[in-house]
């Protein structure tokens, strides 16, 4: 083979390759560029947590529990300051974010993919849903103000309570809403047609097929999407200062799992951050304080997102 | 089957999250009915505000006069201990609503926590929105007190009446006042009118590197400015304050120029005005009165060269200085014992010491007296 080959251009690659006396330098210099730019994307997040992790150390070793047990105040050095109200709004949210959005969401995307005839009028609506998830997210707290505090359709802001947990919870799961239905529907999607024929094979029906064979399937691949979506809703600040987060002085501290929290004033962990980065201008402190309350954020999302990890290795385990 | 089954388990774990939050819903089981009762009442005082207008403004008088006997002798012992005003108002409980100017809510939120002490049982909520978002809240009646960096206007106060808020009571509750500086050791200038100052750090000040450049009749020596970023309160103040006019008149934006030395820490500005002989900057007054180093220079806002001292600013003779306001429905105030304890000991001695302590500058004996006074009679807004 080699000798037919032997005027060929391909013969040199081949013998350096096998040689490996010439170096292939494009190659090479490809392989480096992709480095250095994966080397560059970790690089700016090592400065970000690095910053962070070192302004925020002051409040975390000192006062850790006060930090975390501590109310919003107008001064960086009082000893009450500190973050409870914040987690204790993000997670109310994250709560109706997941009784709201989750269902709604699954149940819309194995809609889409199961039952949902394919002709134009519902691939304009996987489109549309497509372009909702990619509008930005002060949008959705307009929309938020216009439904849940001024009701001006159907009155809602009755139900609400106005300026409330219950309008920032609802507007957050309105925001993922289109999110949990697009990474449903991948993973519904990633379901083999062998399983599904399998299940009609045997007899099953369609509701059958999709509860015994599709949806434990694709388990694992709606978790992942529904728990990452449910961090971005915690992250989000922008929609709920539309909605009333309070930025200054939240007054009531209703415990964790108070229901009475659902329709009071209530603010949010990234409320806290912009809030107190904002005061940094007045009361250098604060700037601290906001670091470790990003800390404190960050540690929460990566816990959701662990959660979110360890389920699907279970799930993925089950599946095996 | 046992595929089935083990298949079964997995999607009951998968509503894990779901069940957990049932659960949460279920623990709170017992506060369900206060929780309907609260809002069953939320919804039937919004409706029937308007119903009761009259009753509610006959009930003001009521009120107004025991209050104004309680209200004086509170002010005739001014300085009376804590413990007897501990005493007078440790019953009292509820929630008081207050939005508005992101400049006075430190004040509000620093009286509110002063307040905790006295009264736990009162929950105070403050948010800043800014005094014109503060007033559309106010004006709808969803809050209690609106915080103001300015008088309200004309048009926010007929949007109030329209919506049968009638009995506003306006209260000045401190004083924000900015310094210019220079070097201690500059003697070269010891004012500066409104017109040099836009000259030296407006927009049209972009590239002059000394000062006679920037303003012409000024010394020509090297012009080094400090100042606050523009995500600080000082700087909108300082913008609105002495730029906005004289930026609208020459046609060009409303803020300082770029190339200046930003510090969202005061005492980093100070560091810089220490470190350069013909530096200049400027910082919130209570900030830089008692710095070394730096020398504050008079300003001539058009009626002459003032000295920046805690007595100009409180009484606005010092030209970059504004009031700060806070505006009670008195309405809500009569049908709420909170908001009344909040707002007599807003009014009492913790006003000063809260001022001062977020960085204003807190109103003259007499203007307090003022304020206090209006708050007592509920002088109203007309």
């Amino acid at each position: 083979m080699i000798s037919r080959l032997s005027d060929d251009k391909s013969r040199a690659a081949i013998a350096a390759s096998i040689e490996g006396r010439r170096v292939d330098a494009r190659g090479l210099l490809f392989r480096a560029l992709l480095q250095a730019c994966l080397l560059m994307t970790l690089a700016l997040l090592a400065v970000l947590l690095i910053t962070v992790a070192f302004d925020s150390t002051e409040q975390l070793t000192t006062r850790f529990w006060d930090f975390l047990g501590g109310t919003l105040r107008s001064q960086s050095g009082d000893d009450k300051l500190g973050v409870h109200q914040g987690i204790y709004g993000s997670m109310w949210i994250a709560i109706i974010v997941a009784l709201l959005a989750f269902p709604v969401g699954i149940g819309g995307a194995v809609y889409l993919e199961e039952y949902a005839p394919r002709n134009r009028f519902t691939s304009f609506i996987e489109v549309n849903i497509r372009n909702l998830a990619g509008v930005p997210s002060v949008v959705y707290g307009l929309l938020g103000l216009a439904l849940l505090l001024n009701g001006q359709i159907f009155g809602l802001d009755r139900l609400t309570g106005g300026r409330s947990t219950l309008s920032g919870g609802i507007t957050l799961a309105i925001l993922v809403l289109p999110i949990v239905v697009i990474t449903s529907g991948e993973a519904l999607r990633a379901v083999p047609t062998a399983l599904r024929e399998g299940a009609y094979g045997v007899g099953a029906t369609k509701w059958e097929m999709i509860r015994t064979q599709v949806l434990p399937y694709a388990a694992p691949g709606i978790l992942t999407g529904t728990l990452l979506s449910m961090a971005r809703a915690v992250g989000e600040a922008a929609p709920l200062i539309l909605v009333g987060a309070v930025t200054g002085r939240l007054g009531d501290n209703p415990g964790l799992f108070e229901l009475s929290a659902l329709d009071d004033r209530f603010t949010a962990l990234p409320i806290v951050i912009t809030s107190w980065t904002q005061q940094s201008g007045r009361d250098t402190g604060f700037a601290a304080a906001a670091a470790a309350a990003i800390v404190v954020l960050l540690a929460l999302v990566l816990l959701m997102n662990s959660a979110a990890i360890l389920l699907r290795n279970r799930f993925e385990k089950k599946r095996g | 089957m046992r595929g089935h089954g083990r298949r079964r388990a997995a999607m009951v774990v998968s509503a894990v999250v779901v069940s957990l939050s049932l659960l949460a819903a279920a623990c709170g089981d017992d506060d369900d009915e206060d929780t309907e009762a609260t809002t069953a009442e939320t919804g039937n005082s919004g409706g029937g505000e308007a119903a009761d207008d009259d009753a509610a403004t006959d009930d003001t008088d009521d009120d107004t006069d025991d209050d104004t006997d309680g209200g004086d002798a509170a002010a005739a012992t001014t300085v009376a201990p804590m413990t007897e005003t501990e005493a007078e108002m440790s019953p009292v409980s509820g929630e008081v609503d207050i939005s508005g100017s992101s400049t006075v809510e430190p004040i509000s939120i620093r009286v509110a926590e002063l307040f905790e002490d006295v009264a736990p049982d009162v929950s105070v909520t403050v948010d800043g929105p800014g005094t014109g978002d503060g007033f559309k809240l106010f004006c709808a009646g969803e809050t209690d007190i609106s915080d103001a960096s300015r008088q309200i206007k004309d048009s926010e106060k007929e949007d109030c009446f329209a919506n049968g808020i009638n009995n506003i009571v306006e209260l000045k509750v401190g004083v924000d006042g900015i310094a210019v500086m220079t070097n201690a050791d500059n003697t070269a200038v010891d004012c500066l009118s409104f017109g040099q100052l836009f000259d030296l750090i407006g927009p049209d000040g972009e590239g002059a590197s000394t000062w006679a450049q920037a303003s012409a009749g000024l010394p020509d020596a090297p012009l080094d400015i400090f100042g606050p970023g523009e995500e600080s309160g000082t700087f909108d103040s300082f913008i609105e304050i002495v730029l906005e006019d004289l930026a609208e008149e020459a046609g060009v934006e409303a803020t300082t120029r770029t190339d200046y030395s930003p510090s969202g820490d005061d005492n980093v500005i100070l560091q810089g005005i220490q470190s350069s002989d013909t530096s200049l900057g400027w910082v919130g007054f209570a900030f830089a009165v008692n710095a070394a180093g730096v020398k504050l220079l008079d300003v001539d806002g058009g009626d002459g060269c003032v000295t920046p001292t805690p007595e100009t600013i409180a009484s606005n003779e010092y030209p970059i200085s504004r009031d700060l306001w806070i505006y009670v429905n008195a309405d809500k105030a009569a049908n709420n014992p909170a908001v009344v304890a909040y707002v007599d000991f807003y009014v009492s001695e913790a006003l000063d010491q809260a001022v001062s302590e977020v960085g204003y500058v807190p109103l003259t004996q007499q203007a307090h007296a003022e304020t206090a006074q209006r708050w007592n009679t509920r002088s109203l807004i007309n």
